[in-house]
């Protein structure tokens, strides 16, 4: 009778099965000299093509006797980190991506490290903002594919004549008065809006070792030069021509906009959309009591990644292709066809690269910029709250505009800077807490060793709890290795001996 | 409450009935939770005494059983083969080897490390690589985490497969001897096939469904569930090529509790507007999409076919594209206030935020959503009511008007408690679907606009954002964030789960039916 | 022989504890629900009639009151295809825009060609994934046919023990918010070789996999026929599966054909599932994913916004025309089916 659920419990062995070809992730050393890979390009019209040429040429070019069989894949730079991100074992040998995503590839172990001599090359080679993209810590990780990656403005010249481009406030004024919209990607990320905050001299330092891990961000943003960059952005955010944002189509919308913050990417819509009004320059200066800011922006760079690999002749010839890649020739190439401004030095110093419109605009406004170097992840989405907040606040109500950037303190603060002090946790009936909630200890002023509670805690018979650093496990002790466990009742000062790693209780006064 | 007999129920007012029914629904739901438990409790010990009466009775057939029936005990089948019953045996035995050879060259492997969830990093290491004349890193990868829990739970579930076949094969042998010693024959392998189609066609039918069910719907959510005890998030991603994640107890939990005033508001407001949403949505759609069955079966009403072929379009074009434009259309900047600031009916100081702004009023663009929600699915609507309309019995409308009803009152008199006895399992489901409803949210306002109320570890949610689009933020942002969502998802799927079996077992239509599931 | 079989049933049920007997016996076949729906529409003409009825005011004829209705539902009809269209006729009118490829602020376009089709076709994989959509569209419509079918059959007239448990079960998970299991889903797929370029075959197993969850409308159809034509057929010594092959699936057509229909058509609009699975193997793509490739950044949208437009028509066209001639039987499965559920 049973048998068809037997038969039924049979199939799911099929599906457990193939546990067993999953089981040795080791894949065969391999000495010939032709190697099948997937290269992750961007899905920009053409790139597929001109890679899959380029890899041709190397295969017919290398002296080595190397042959790469490449499937060459458009997709757009976000996705090819994401689908990196969710599975690096099958995920393509080379990838492009944008700068943003370094940190989340790191994390996951997306990328190898450049070998020593590709290292030196790479660094003689590129620009110094590009290198810095490429390092995690001392090492390259990366190889700088462009040094584009930031934004500018585009304006309709025939709307905007006879305005003073410098100015912004100018240039909202004209945007309403033509009816016509000013497209700014503020609340979008805080790529776009940060640039506000390095207008008034704000900077936001991120520091990481060498395992990609972030150290420390050291962040004043939440400061009275914060302070104006908001009130300074609060004129975008509140003005009836403001677009958020940065999409160079705007320009033909149904109610079009005059202005775009965009970047080089956007140029040939541009070019399409406005033709000979077609301008390009630099970001405007905002004024905020009397007092003049330039605009300032990031400046980043589009990278090329390798997948680690085991196979040492593989991870060696993979290299190789990556630096032909992102020499100087496939960097003049690219910028022929698609206008993407090369890392590469020599490079740069071609007559057609240096008297390019667009570039010459990003150039000019990379003299405000800072260099994007590595930031968390998590900080794009954290930068973004603050215009939104900004946004909902009444026009100039500077209480408001403060609450906006004491949140975002803490936001960062909670996310990457854990405080470096001691705290008490436990299930304590008095604070009606159970492992949840850390009570923060005071470091003694004579001994550096003693921390105690800063307040007297009422302790009940059974209490349990224990002390621990950063709010870290791993750092913690009780009684011992134990939770310490309250014996008699009453009122008391927690003071531990974090070297001994001993508890006493001090009775209160 | 006190119950109300009949008569005295009959003699309250209007307003008076529908209070008492609102009153006894909200005194049901206790009782109803009361009841749940109850049964769930039933449902445990029947389990526990099932497994205890299995126990004694193979302890019994051991005892009691022929030499025949004690080798099975080792060897798989072999009743089976010996009473004559082959392809019953070797199928048996088939599935003992194949679990012991899966269990020696992996099973074991997997299982071992569940434990520690992996112990091995990847290493790297320099190599010089004299053709190219430079070094390289090489990298041997790790154990991976993920794997090892997928493989684990695989593993599981073939173990307690084995062991119901194997409590299968041996109760067969004790029913074969029981049969054979009251004289009777067994059953021959070919009325085995044949019993395959017939009296076991139940079974049969229901087998590959099941296991479909079973691998690509329970394991991942049991997956899911043992990832919230886990630290498994973008700086643990257990991958092989980086660090490991591992058993964390309790401590996302804890994380949760520890919400504190923002975490909990965020999950209120996102959880009523949900709720709200899923209320609009279900009853919107169903309400005007039953109007406008009616207006087109109503007599005397040409060219139905058109109308009908005309709402059923919107169906085929995907939602991603059709959604997309209509975004687009009613953009800031986009052609709705295009055409109309030029027909001057607004100025461009006042332009309409379809989509809402930012600290500005979230209701315009949660309208927004309703509204195109009933674009999408009045079709649907439309074609599910018009069949069942045309069932219900034209007598009783012929009756009604003898007795001089108007449409409005053969309308709640008659085809409204008709449509909402027989919709009744519908509306729930698709209430709930629309809690779920990810693809209309996603595709139109992405969430937005964003509250700056709505701030949770720096991510930010919008007025419009559902709990799933919130949720989907969450995991799919930056942090990759699993462990927390498994979490929240856990409490989602808790608060819909409530929510829906609550309702759904005080239907009226649920009630009388009773068959209904 | 029959009585054989009936011999270890009943043996069966004595093994089961006194519980499970109360649940067997709970579980016996609910009045037929044709019976009850009777009762029900009885239930509801007495209510009906049990209600006074204001007599309606006749001043106006019957007839002039017909012709005004029937105007008013006209204008609302003609408004509402008018609503219902704008957005599809946009669609189609920017599909055949030539003067820029980018998104614009007018409807109509300024100059008209078949370029964007052109280029879809030559340009991007769309015939690829034309063809993956339709392959993975046929698969899944048969295989997903058949879970659902023997799903809803069984749960629909077989009695049997956990029959109730597994309905509730199958309704509480469908509750789970999906895409959390998406990676799992992901990992488990590569793990058989089913990502990147074979996504199809993996997609065609998560699809199918699940499907047997969506039972509703189909056991509600096989509610409604009549249980007494399966007693007749036993009398007759027919088995069960010739009851179900030979009687129930020809008066079932219309309930096999809304699912084939709705099987058919869910492949075509997945981007969620099929993006994860496809791991950006534009071989592997439905078109969906592939669509939406060619505008996923704002530069990509720029030159292939009108091209994506004309992607979304073409599979507009294999939907609207199966629609068109099937719609008789959607209507008519749907009806029977959302009876229950």
């Amino acid at each position: 009778m049973k048998k068809f659920l037997a038969i039924m419990l049979s199939l799911v062995f099929v599906v457990a099965l193939c546990g067993v070809t999953a089981c040795d992730p080791n894949t065969p050393q391999t000495t010939e000299q032709t190697y099948d890979i997937t290269v992750w390009v961007s899905e920009t019209a053409g790139v597929v093509e001109l890679t899959q040429q380029q890899i041709n040429r190397y295969n017919e070019t290398n002296e080595i006797g190397v042959t790469f069989n490449a499937t060459v894949e458009g997709v757009s730079e976000s996705e090819s980190a994401t689908q990196m991100i969710t599975d690096v074992e099958s995920g393509a040998d080379l990838f492009f991506f944008a700068q943003d995503q370094t940190m989340r590839l790191m994390e996951v172990g997306a990328l190898t490290k450049l070998g020593t001599k590709s290292t030196q090359t790479v660094k003689e080679t590129n620009d110094a903002s590009s290198i810095l993209a490429a390092q995690v810590g001392d090492d390259l990780y990366c190889y700088p594919l462009t040094s584009d990656n930031g934004y500018f403005m585009y304006y309709n010249k025939a709307t905007m004549e006879g305005v003073n481009m410098d100015s912004l406030e100018d240039i909202l004024a004209k945007c309403v008065e033509t009816g016509t919209n000013f497209s700014y990607e503020l609340e979008g990320s805080g790529w776009y809006n940060a640039g506000f905050f390095f207008a008034t001299g704000c900077t936001s330092v991120w520091e990481t070792n060498n395992d990609g891990e972030f150290v420390s961000v050291q962040d004043n943003f939440n400061s009275a030069n914060g302070l104006i960059a908001l009130q300074g952005m609060q004129k975008v955010l509140k003005s009836t021509a403001y677009v958020n944002s940065s999409d160079a189509a705007n320009f033909t919308a149904a109610v079009p906009s005059s202005v775009v913050i965009s970047g080089t990417w956007a140029s040939n819509t541009v070019k399409e959309a406005l033709g000979d009004n077609m301008g390009v320059t630099d970001l405007p200066s905002f004024t905020v009591d009397g007092k003049s800011y330039h605009i300032g922006s990031f400046s980043g760079n589009k990278l090329l990644g390798v997948k680690p690999t085991v196979d040492a002749n593989r991870a060696a010839a993979l290299q190789q292709l990556a630096m032909f890649l992102t020499n100087k020739d496939c960097q003049l190439e690219r910028f022929n066809a698609f206008g993407w401004g090369p890392s590469n030095l020599e490079a740069q110093a071609n007559d057609a690269v240096a008297g390019d419109p667009v570039l010459t605009a990003l150039a000019e406004q990379n003299k405000y910029a800072i260099p994007q170097g590595q930031i968390h992840g998590k900080w794009w989405d954290m930068a973004k709250a603050y215009a939104v907040g900004t946004k909902a606040a009444e026009m100039g109500d500077k209480v408001a505009l403060q609450a906006v950037l004491d949140t975002y303190q803490e936001s960062i603060d909670n996310a990457f800077n854990v405080k470096e002090v001691w705290t008490y946790i436990g299930k304590i009936a008095s604070l009606n807490t159970d492992w949840s909630t850390d009570f923060e200890m005071v470091q003694d002023a004579e001994n550096a060793n003693i921390w105690r509670s800063k307040d007297a805690v009422v302790l009940a018979d059974g209490d349990e709890f224990k002390v621990r650093f950063n709010e870290d496990w791993d750092n913690a002790f009780g009684n011992g290795g134990g939770n310490y466990v309250v014996e008699t009742a009453g009122t008391y000062y927690i003071v531990a001996d974090v070297v001994a790693q001993t508890i006493t209780l001090e009775p209160a006064a | 409450m006190k119950q109300l007999d009949t008569l005295s129920y009959l003699k309250l007012s209007k307003i008076q009935k529908i209070g008492y029914k609102l009153a006894s629904f909200f005194c049901a739901i206790p009782k109803w939770f009361v009841g749940l438990f109850l049964k769930l409790w039933g449902f445990i010990k029947a389990i526990g005494l099932k497994i205890a009466d299995t126990c004694v009775d193979i302890v019994k057939t051991f005892k009691n059983g022929s030499w025949k029936t004690r080798v099975s005990f080792l060897v798989m089948g072999f009743g089976s083969v010996m009473f004559g019953q082959w392809l019953r045996g070797l199928l048996f035995f088939a599935f003992e080897v194949v679990f012991i050879i899966y269990m020696i060259f992996a099973g074991a492997h997997w299982l071992s490390q569940l434990g520690t969830l992996g112990t091995k990093l990847p290493t790297t290491e320099d190599v010089y690589n004299p053709v190219f004349d430079d070094t390289v890193e090489t990298t041997i990868p790790g154990d991976s985490s993920f794997k090892i829990l997928l493989y684990s739970l695989l593993t599981i579930f073939f173990i307690i497969a084995f062991i119901y076949t194997w409590r299968v094969n041996i109760k067969q042998c004790r029913i074969n001897e029981e049969i054979l010693a009251s004289g009777r024959k067994v059953k021959s392998t070919k009325e085995d096939m044949k019993a395959v189609l017939d009296d076991q066609f139940h079974k049969t039918l229901l087998s590959l469904p099941l296991i479909g069910i079973l691998v690509f719907t329970v394991m991942p959510i049991i997956f899911m569930i043992l990832v919230a005890f886990t630290n498994y998030d973008a700086s643990h991603p257990g991958n092989g090529y980086a660090n490991l994640f591992t058993w964390v107890g309790f401590e996302n939990f804890n994380l949760l509790l520890d919400f504190g005033g923002g975490k909990t508001f965020a999950f209120g407001e996102i959880l009523a507007w949900t709720l709200i949403w899923a209320f609009f949505a279900t009853f919107t759609n169903y309400f005007l999409g039953m109007f406008v069955a009616m207006m087109i079966n109503k007599k005397g009403i040409r060219l139905k076919k058109v109308w009908r072929t005309i709402l059923v379009i919107t169906i085929a074009i995907p939602q991603f594209i059709s959604l997309l434009y209509v975004s687009n259309l009613f953009a800031d900047n986009g052609v709705v206030n295009g055409i109309l600031l030029k027909l001057n009916i607004i100025d461009k100081e006042h332009i309409i935020h379809f989509w809402g702004e930012t600290g500005q009023n979230p209701w315009l663009p949660r309208m927004m959503v309703i509204l195109i929600n009933i674009w999408v699915g009045i079709p649907y609507l439309m074609l599910i009511t018009t069949g069942i309309l045309m069932n219900i019995p034209q007598d009783l409308y012929e009756q009604s008007r003898i007795d001089g009803a108007n449409a409005w009152q053969q309308y709640t008199k008659i085809t409204l408690p008709y449509m909402l006895f027989v919709t009744g399992p519908y509306l729930l489901t698709s209430f709930v679907g629309n809690i779920n409803n990810f693809n209309i949210i996603y595709l139109l306002t992405g969430g937005g606009p964003d509250n700056p109320k709505l701030i949770v570890d720096g991510t930010i949610a919008g007025d419009t954002d559902l709990l799933i689009t919130w949720l989907f933020d969450l995991t799919t942002g930056a942090s990759a964030n699993y462990k927390l969502s498994s979490v929240i998802g856990i409490l989602i799927f808790l608060v819909v789960a409530i929510i829906s079996l609550v309702v759904y077992n005080i239907l009226p239509s649920n009630r009388r039916e009773g068959d209904f599931s | 022989m029959m009585n054989e079989y009936k011999g270890q049933d009943i043996l069966e049920f004595n093994y089961l504890s006194e519980e499970e007997r109360h649940d067997v016996i709970d579980l016996m076949p609910p009045a037929d629900y044709c019976a009850q729906e009777q009762v029900t529409a009885e239930s509801v003409k007495e209510s009906a009639t049990a209600v006074e009825f204001k007599p309606a005011k006749r001043h106006m004829g019957q007839k002039i009151k017909n012709r005004i209705s029937n105007t008013i539902i006209y204008v609302v009809l003609c408004l509402m295809s008018i609503i219902w269209l704008i957005p599809f006729v946009c669609i189609l009118l920017e599909s055949f825009r030539v003067e820029s490829t980018s998104q614009v602020g007018y409807i109509i376009p300024k100059e008209w060609g078949f370029d964007n089709y052109i280029n879809l076709f030559t340009k991007t994989k769309f015939l690829r994934w034309m063809g993956n959509t339709f392959f993975l569209g046929l698969a899944v419509s048969v295989l997903q046919t058949a879970f659902v079918l023997s799903m809803s059959y069984v749960l629909s007239r077989f009695k049997f023990r956990g029959r109730k448990s597994l309905m509730n079960l199958m309704l509480i998970l469908g509750m789970f918010p999906g895409f959390l299991t998406l990676i799992l889903i992901y990992n488990l797929l590569n793990g058989w070789g089913m990502t990147g370029e074979n996504s199809v075959f993996g997609l065609i197993l998560v699809y199918v996999a699940s499907s047997g969850m969506g039972y509703y409308v189909s056991k509600g159809f096989f509610d409604t026929i009549s249980k007494s034509l399966d007693e007749a057929a036993r009398i007759d010594g027919a088995t069960r599966f010739q009851i179900f092959y030979k009687i129930i699936m020809p008066l079932a057509k219309p309930i096999v054909i809304y699912t084939i229909l709705t099987a058919f058509m869910a492949p075509w609009g997945d981007f969620v599932m099929a993006k994860y699975i496809a791991h950006n193997s534009s071989a592997g793509f439905n078109v969906a994913v592939g669509l939406q490739n060619l505008i996923a950044t704002e530069e990509s949208k720029a030159t292939n916004y009108t091209m994506f437009c004309a992607g979304g028509v073409v599979v507009a066209v294999p939907i609207t025309v199966l629609f068109m001639l099937l719609q008789k039987y959607y209507v008519a499965g749907v009806t029977g089916g959302a009876v229950k559920g």
